[in-house]
């Protein structure tokens, strides 16, 4: 089977769609994975869909006989949530627009995983608040002054003045990028 | 201790837009009628709460004030955050609404919540680091009121977001528990006997009438006149106020005892047709609910209204059947619902409102076996692997991407929100953008 989906993910969710309004056809293929899931799974029904990967069924099938040796090394398998987020209630997501962080590794269009429970220092990457707007820079300390600096040489640093410091949104963790 | 998100709908809208952080915003309620929250900004251009938006609407305008509908996947959201970044403060918890919640914690050097000893620690300052943390990692304003009752909690909480300072902000963190005794008076005083938590319209009237026009007046009424005119009610308030917990932490919500989907039509329904609709929608929604809580319904009630400040004569009207096995099927709850709407509907009654409740709720497991089930097992089983099937489908792909035909498309009494800020916490085509263009 696929990987389980992370619950914020919505694969088929065209932008501008209202929800509860008209039936969206999806591939049929899924559909039916999803069908099959619950009428298999005798319906777990929790309140809200798994936070968790599934525990693997190694073991469950030995009624009888030896138990199975690989028993005793089962393992959760790998949960992406666990890998990438650190304080579920602070992380946010949010999508990269332009190259200005190419330098950083990070692309337009990426994925943006960002805690703002981390102390946001020098050095981090970072969603700064400028003209009302996110903007993604690193945050650096320059001659007792800090300043926000894009990872590309085309473009000047920022200087802050004091009490500025309220405009770090967040720190930002992981950049996810499909190849 | 009480803790609460202030202006909650508008700061949620400037966590992820931060085009309208520290600006006049306003968000309205269902079909966009009237304001229900606004930040301080507008508060402070004076722009009243529950203001219909048609009457405000050119005002609005010329002040810059932005607008939005209720987002509510947004506000949800937030408020889960936010319970459970307070459940890392707190002992426990009691969520009272989406950005409320009672909280337990001990006075540092004695004086637990149930004693009214002052002379314990002051807990301001921890309030004011719940404070800052919560605003760090969520963005949200809150405030904090600490007491050692429920009723005392709520409003030191009240005290500390309207608190007179003299031109400057609020305090933010108010610990009754801990203040001079003068200065608890006189915030007891200065609550009048209407916004004491829990005293109800009857009780309210009672005290005007006695005279008792504030919280303090109600503290130091003779107990015996009050249990004999209020009975438990009005004495537990009293013991509450004078710093004895009558009331818990309600730490475990109560099974639910019937559960209510109704909405205001954005434009009034005058055709059969379309009630139906509605009807058909909201029963499928209550339906849903329904399965979530694995329960199942023994009565079920369609209500109606017409607007009343449309003019003609107000028509409000309800109608009740039992079903003859208590039930979770859409399907089958759609067959009792649909003949009640039709009886209800009337010609030239354009009506407003429509609501389905599911009544009598008994839990799934303790449901008997009735010697006149309609299905046999196995087909009983292949209707809830159906529903269970459907559930999945509309919380994979999004509620409505499969329901019942009667729910109709794209029906214009749907709810109106025109100006929806997007899903940015919870769907993945809706995320905020940061830019990485200078």
């Amino acid at each position: 089977m696929a990987l389980e989906k992370a619950p914020n993910a919505e694969p088929s969710t065209e932008p501008g769609i209202e929800p509860g309004i008209d039936l969206r056809i999806v591939p049929r293929s899924e559909a039916e994975a999803v069908v099959a899931k619950a009428t298999l799974a005798g319906a777990p029904d929790p309140h809200r869909p798994p936070r968790h990967q599934p525990l693997p069924l190694a073991g469950a099938a030995v009624a009888a006989g030896f138990p199975s040796p690989a028993d005793d090394y089962i393992e959760s398998r790998i949960d992406l949530n666990d890998v990438l987020i650190r304080h579920p209630s602070s992380t946010f997501f949010l999508r990269v627009s332009g190259d200005s962080m190419q330098g950083a590794g990070i692309l337009d269009g990426d994925l943006l995983v960002v805690d703002r429970a981390i102390e946001p220092r020098a050095g981090r990457v970072v969603v700064a608040v400028l003209d009302g707007a996110f903007t993604l820079k690193y945050l650096n300390r320059h001659r007792d002054r800090w300043r926000l600096e894009a990872a590309h040489p085309d473009y000047p640093p920022l200087e802050l003045s004091e009490g500025d410091d309220a405009r770090i949104w967040g720190v930002a963790i992981h950049a996810i990028h499909s190849l | 201790m009480l803790i609460d998100g202030n202006n909650f709908y508008a700061s949620c809208e400037a966590v992820v837009d931060p085009a309208v952080l520290g600006r006049p915003l306003v968000v309205l309620s269902n079909n966009d009628g009237c304001i229900v929250s606004r930040s301080a900004e507008a508060r402070a251009l004076g722009i009243r709460m529950g203001q219909p938006y048609f009457q405000v609407q050119r005002q609005l305008e010329r002040l810059g004030v932005i607008v939005r509908s209720s987002n509510y996947a947004l506000y949800a959201d937030m408020s889960q955050r936010l319970m459970s970044v307070l459940e890392e403060w707190l002992e426990a918890l009691e969520i009272y609404s989406i950005d409320e919640a009672f909280g337990l914690l001990h006075r540092p050097g004695g004086g637990g919540r149930s004693n009214g000893d002052r002379s314990g620690g002051d807990l301001t300052a921890w309030g004011h680091a719940l404070r800052r943390d919560v605003r760090r990692r969520l963005g949200l304003p809150v405030a904090v009121g600490i007491a050692p009752t429920k009723v005392l909690a709520k409003l030191a909480n009240k005290w500390a977001k309207t608190a007179p300072t003299g031109g400057g902000a609020p305090p933010a963190v108010f610990d009754l528990g801990a203040c001079p005794a003068a200065q608890a008076e006189a915030v007891l005083e200065a609550t009048a006997i209407e916004d004491v938590w829990g005293i109800g319209r009857k009780l309210s009237r009672w005290c005007r009438l006695r005279g008792v026009a504030h919280a303090r007046a109600l503290r130091d009424l003779p107990t015996g006149e009050l249990r004999h005119r209020c009975g438990v009610v009005g004495v537990r308030l009293q013991q509450e106020l004078r710093g004895r917990a009558c009331l818990p932490l309600e730490l475990a919500p109560a099974a639910k005892r019937e559960t209510c989907v109704s909405r205001s039509f954005s434009t009034p329904i005058d055709n059969r047709e379309q009630l139906r609709e509605a009807v058909a929608t909201y029963t499928s929604r209550a339906a849903e609910k329904l399965r979530r809580q694995r329960q199942r319904a023994g009565a079920l009630t369609v209500f109606v209204r017409s607007s009343p400040f449309n003019g003609t004569s107000f028509y409000a009207n309800a109608a009740t059947v039992r079903l003859p096995l208590a039930s979770n099927d859409t399907a089958v709850l759609l067959a009792s619902a649909l003949p009640l709407a039709d009886a209800l509907f009337k010609p030239h009654k354009p009506l407003q409102k429509a609501g389905v409740v599911l009544q009598e709720l008994q839990d799934q497991a303790t449901l008997q076996h009735h010697l006149l089930a309609p299905l046999p097992p196995e087909q009983q089983q292949r209707r809830s692997a159906l529903m269970a099937t459907i559930d999945r489908l509309n919380r994979h792909y999004g509620s409505g991407t499969v329901q019942w035909a009667a729910c109709g498309l794209g029906a214009p009494w749907r709810m109106r929100r025109s100006r929806l800020s997007r899903a940015a916490t919870t769907r993945l085509a809706d995320l905020p953008v940061v830019r990485a263009v200078h």
